[in-house]
């Protein structure tokens, strides 16, 4: 069992699943995508952050998607029939990330990829998600940290919003 | 075998059966707290218990509970043998409870992962010096009494229960070589030995699955060790030689021979014990060695010791039980008598989820295929698919049903726990405070329990503290000195009722109106009697609000009703209040039975579906604009047989997209909590049924008014409405 574990997680080392969103294209990590599968209807939830579009019935388990164009405060686009949603799973929080477009699986060596540039780009809001650039050839891949993408300044939101309930209860 | 040994399956079954053990042992003392003494039956039982506790404590070598039980079930055991006058009783119930509180808080620790580091020492001192007053006092009349020798063999030999009048034999039976299925007769005396045995042992060990050993049995004797309070006659009665069986040789030995197993005597008997008794001998003893010798309780001197108390024992000298039919008989012993009881098993919470979950989806599967739209073809014949889809549907029902009742479980352990409050408490005080408990077996969904037992334990103490008054104050009041406080539950119309009484002071009406005045909360043109008695009571469920002047351990620091105010919203409860000056207060909860699945009402706005439980729908009206009013602040009215209720427009308050502004075909779905109404627009209604209450993945953040979400039939998504947190925003935003 470990020991299938371990030779999983090898054969999956160095792979990303790159997307379009934009004009860049983005990687993540294989381990962390679970599956992927074609848009469907999503649920709104009232009132939360615009990039969550709200939930979807995923064979009976019910996950939240967030739009990563919205995310990376990018305009909107509409959804047409190659508008995929990505589910993946951080520290088990399952969350589907919408794209555009999938792109492919690609392999890149851990001396291929150079961290990312904060020169002159520290306003992209897109920036603070890329830990580094993967570079295919000519081509380069945005890597992107699926934790800050998922949570970031959220999490900051949540943690002082349950001090607040904290210090009420002293 | 090897398993036995596995530490961590055994750490959560002395875990769980000590749990269990330790409940039943507060129940018995303290339903007997206000009597004279213990009875034989109780002093026999917490005898029991702390003795199995310490056998259990000691193979997993836990010493410090093994200590403080055996020091417990010393007390115990002389209470039992000697029968002591004039015990101080409650100071024996104190000690019970201060152990018992010990071994439950290392056990917690074990629970978490940590170690079982706390120190007895204090403990044990106490109950010595209790053991020894208690003793000190009959000195005159000392008859001899035997102390109560540490009788395990302290580890790895699970320990059958001794007692001193326990004998020990060892059996040799020998067959006619001409007789077919040997084995087969030898478990025949073995099973009519286990009504009698406190422990067995029988060698070959395994006649029931191995055909050889019928040979086995022929060819060397079949042996058997056994203790048990028989005599010798009484076995030759129940192994009677006959046509079979040639010859029945039974001896007594000592426990210690009996221990060394079938070697001790006569060395033409070898045994062959197969590999992995050897395996499991090497371990034990190298896990021996790794731990030298437990400390042993100092012996009393000049106590006579047990004829048959074993020594240390030396290394090697154990017996392996494996799955012995005495240790069943052990653990039956053991339990405490449950009257008539079915069987139970435990089961992992999770797997019951599971099972829940699946349940949901198979009843949400099957509305798809009842409702699919395939089927809406004019002219189909569908007699035999509906004749067999009610079918279905009913076994479907039950099926909820029976996993429903599955997850209700009595209340009686959180109102036993209640009882320990009150008397801790009172005690404390220097209350002296009657706690009578009704309707404790109404069963509540396990999720349910989980979040009441806070709440409950704030509002108990809160009885015992401020409600009854001290013993002068009730004197001068003309009140019966004891105070008394009941906790009551009962099922209505789908919900708990849980109230907790006492006959005290009450609320004091005045002095919370003057606080609630100070703080701001009353509206300053309104006379204070315009404000009902209920309305009052209310404003001590707000946050910072209390009366108390002083300061207790217990309570007065203005936390706590808020809490658990907001603990029952969060389970879709309530709290209500009642008092009388003079005579009493009641705190009366409302909760509901279940949270998994809700008989709901499903309504869409927009594109959005919504669902609201039914209970909280009081009527729906159809709508038109020219119903509608708007009062100066822009807060919309419906009035309705002369009664105006707030409109919330649900689609622009959640600024949902495509929701029908236009209210030529609008519904208002009136609900109510509390006697508090709001009624909703949406745009229509789709209909009535049972759903499976999802919560909102946490990675959303918590939204007013929305309590979880669903899924409908179509597989689609709905959301599930709070009528509690909804009312509570129309409010905050009027």
């Amino acid at each position: 069992m470990g020991e299938n574990d371990v030779q999983e997680r090898d054969t999956q080392k160095g792979k990303y699943v790159t997307f379009k969103s934009g004009n860049e294209y983005f990687g993540i990590q294989i381990q962390y995508v679970n599956e992927i599968i074609v848009y469907q209807e999503v649920t709104a939830i009232p009132e939360s952050e615009d990039y969550i579009k709200g939930l979807i019935n995923l064979r009976g388990k019910i996950i939240p998607v967030i739009d990563v164009r919205l995310r990376f405060k990018q305009p909107p686009i509409e959804y047409n029939d190659r508008t995929c949603i990505i589910v993946i799973n951080v520290k088990s929080t399952i969350v589907g990330l919408i794209v555009e477009k999938i792109a492919e699986v690609v392999e890149i060596r851990d001396e291929d990829i150079l961290p990312s540039p904060t020169i002159g780009h520290t306003d992209k809001v897109q920036q603070k998600y890329v830990y580094g650039i993967g570079k295919i050839g000519d081509a380069v891949k945005l890597l992107l940290d699926p934790d800050k993408l998922l949570n970031d300044e959220d999490l900051s939101l949540l943690e002082q919003a349950s001090g607040d309930v904290a210090e009420e209860g002293e | 075998m090897a398993e036995e040994f596995n530490t961590e399956g055994m750490l959560d079954m002395y875990l769980f059966e000590n749990t269990q053990l330790l409940e039943r042992l507060q129940e018995i003392v303290l339903e007997q707290k206000d009597e004279e003494c213990f009875d034989d039956d109780s002093i026999n039982e917490i005898f029991r218990t702390m003795h199995t506790i310490k056998g259990s404590s000691g193979v997993m070598m836990f010493d410090e509970i093994t200590k403080v039980s055996h020091k417990l079930e010393d007390v115990f055991y002389y209470l039992r043998e000697s029968h002591p006058q004039g015990v101080p009783h409650l100071e024996l119930v104190e000690h019970v409870l201060e152990v018992a509180d010990f071994i439950t808080n290392e056990m917690e620790k074990l629970q978490n992962g940590e170690a079982a580091d706390g120190d007895a020492t204090e403990i044990i001192a106490s109950v010595d010096r209790f053991l020894n007053s208690i003793k000190g006092d009959k000195k005159e009349k000392e008859k001899v009494i035997r102390e109560n020798v540490h009788e395990e063999p302290k580890q790895f030999y699970i320990a059958p229960m001794a007692t001193s009048a326990s004998h020990f034999y060892r059996i040799y039976l020998t067959y006619d070589p001409g007789i077919q299925l040997a084995n087969v007769h030898a478990y025949k005396i073995v099973y009519a030995l286990k009504e009698i045995a406190e422990d067995l042992l029988y060698y070959p060990e395994d006649i029931i699955s191995d055909e050889s050993s019928a040979d086995e049995i022929l060819e060397n004797g079949f042996k058997i060790l056994l203790q048990t309070q028989s005599s010798a006659e009484e076995l030759h009665q129940l192994i009677q030689e006959g046509y079979e069986l040639k010859k029945v040789d039974i001896y007594e030995c000592t426990a210690k021979e009996y221990q060394q197993g079938f070697d001790a005597v006569g060395s033409e008997i070898r045994i062959d014990l197969d590999s992995s008794v050897e395996e499991i001998q090497e371990k034990v003893k190298a896990e021996r060695e790794g731990s030298p010798g437990e400390p042993k309780e100092p012996e009393k001197a000049g106590e006579p010791q047990t004829p048959r108390a074993p020594e240390k024992i030396a290394p090697g000298d154990f017996v392996i039980e494996s799955k012995e039919p005495g240790r069943a008989k052990k653990l039956a012993k053991d339990k405490p008598k449950k009257g008539e009881k079915a069987t139970f098993i435990s089961v992992d919470v999770n797997k019951m989820d599971q099972l829940m979950d699946l349940i949901g989806e198979l009843v949400i599967a099957e509305s798809v295929v009842l409702q699919n739209p395939d089927l809406r073809v004019p002219g189909l014949k569908l007699d035999n698919f509906n004749k067999a889809a009610g079918q279905m549907s009913k076994i479907s029902t039950d099926l909820q049903n029976v996993i429903m009742s599955m997850r209700m479980v009595p209340l009686t352990n959180t109102f036993q726990k209640m009882n320990r409050i009150v008397f801790d408490v009172s005690r404390k005080l220097g209350k002296d405070i009657e706690f009578e408990m009704i309707g404790e077996t109404t069963e509540v969904d396990k999720n349910i329990i989980e979040h009441i037992s806070d709440p409950l334990m704030h509002l108990v103490r809160n009885s015992v503290d401020h409600g009854i008054e001290s013993a002068e104050e009730r004197k001068a009041a003309g009140k019966t000195e004891k105070g008394k406080v009941t906790l009551a539950a009962k099922t209505e119309s789908g919900k708990v009722w849980i109230s907790v009484q006492d006959n005290g002071t009450g609320l004091d009406r005045e002095k919370i109106l003057a606080k609630a005045r100070k703080q701001g909360l009353l509206d300053p043109y309104k006379p204070d009697s315009a404000y009902a008695d209920k309305e009052v009571y209310q404003f001590i469920t707000l946050p910072g609000f209390s009366t108390n002047e002083q300061v207790t351990e217990y309570s007065g620091r203005g936390v706590g009703m808020d809490v658990v105010v907001s603990n029952l919203q969060a389970i879709g409860g309530s709290l209500e209040i009642e008092s009388t000056p003079g005579e009493g207060s009641v705190m009366n909860m409302k909760i509901p039975l279940t949270l998994a699945i809700i008989d709901g009402i499903v309504m869409v706005v927009g594109n959005t579906s919504f669902v609201i439980e039914t209970g909280a729908v009081k009527e729906f009206v159809g709508v038109r604009e020219e119903m509608l009013q708007q009062d100066p602040d822009g807060q919309e009215f419906v009035m309705l047989r002369g009664e105006a209720f707030p409109v919330l427009r649900l689609g622009s308050f959640y600024h949902l997209p495509d929701y029908e502004a236009d209210l030529k075909r609008g519904m208002l779905v009136i609900i109510e909590v509390d006697k508090e109404n709001v009624c909703l627009l949406v745009d229509r209604l789709l209909g009535k049924q049972e759903i499976v209450v999802k919560p909102i993945p946490d990675y959303i953040r918590k939204v007013d008014g929305l309590s979880g979400c669903t899924q409908l039939g179509d597989g689609s998504i709905a959301l599930i409405l709070d009528p509690a947190g909804l009312i509570e925003r129309c409010g905050k935003e009027q």
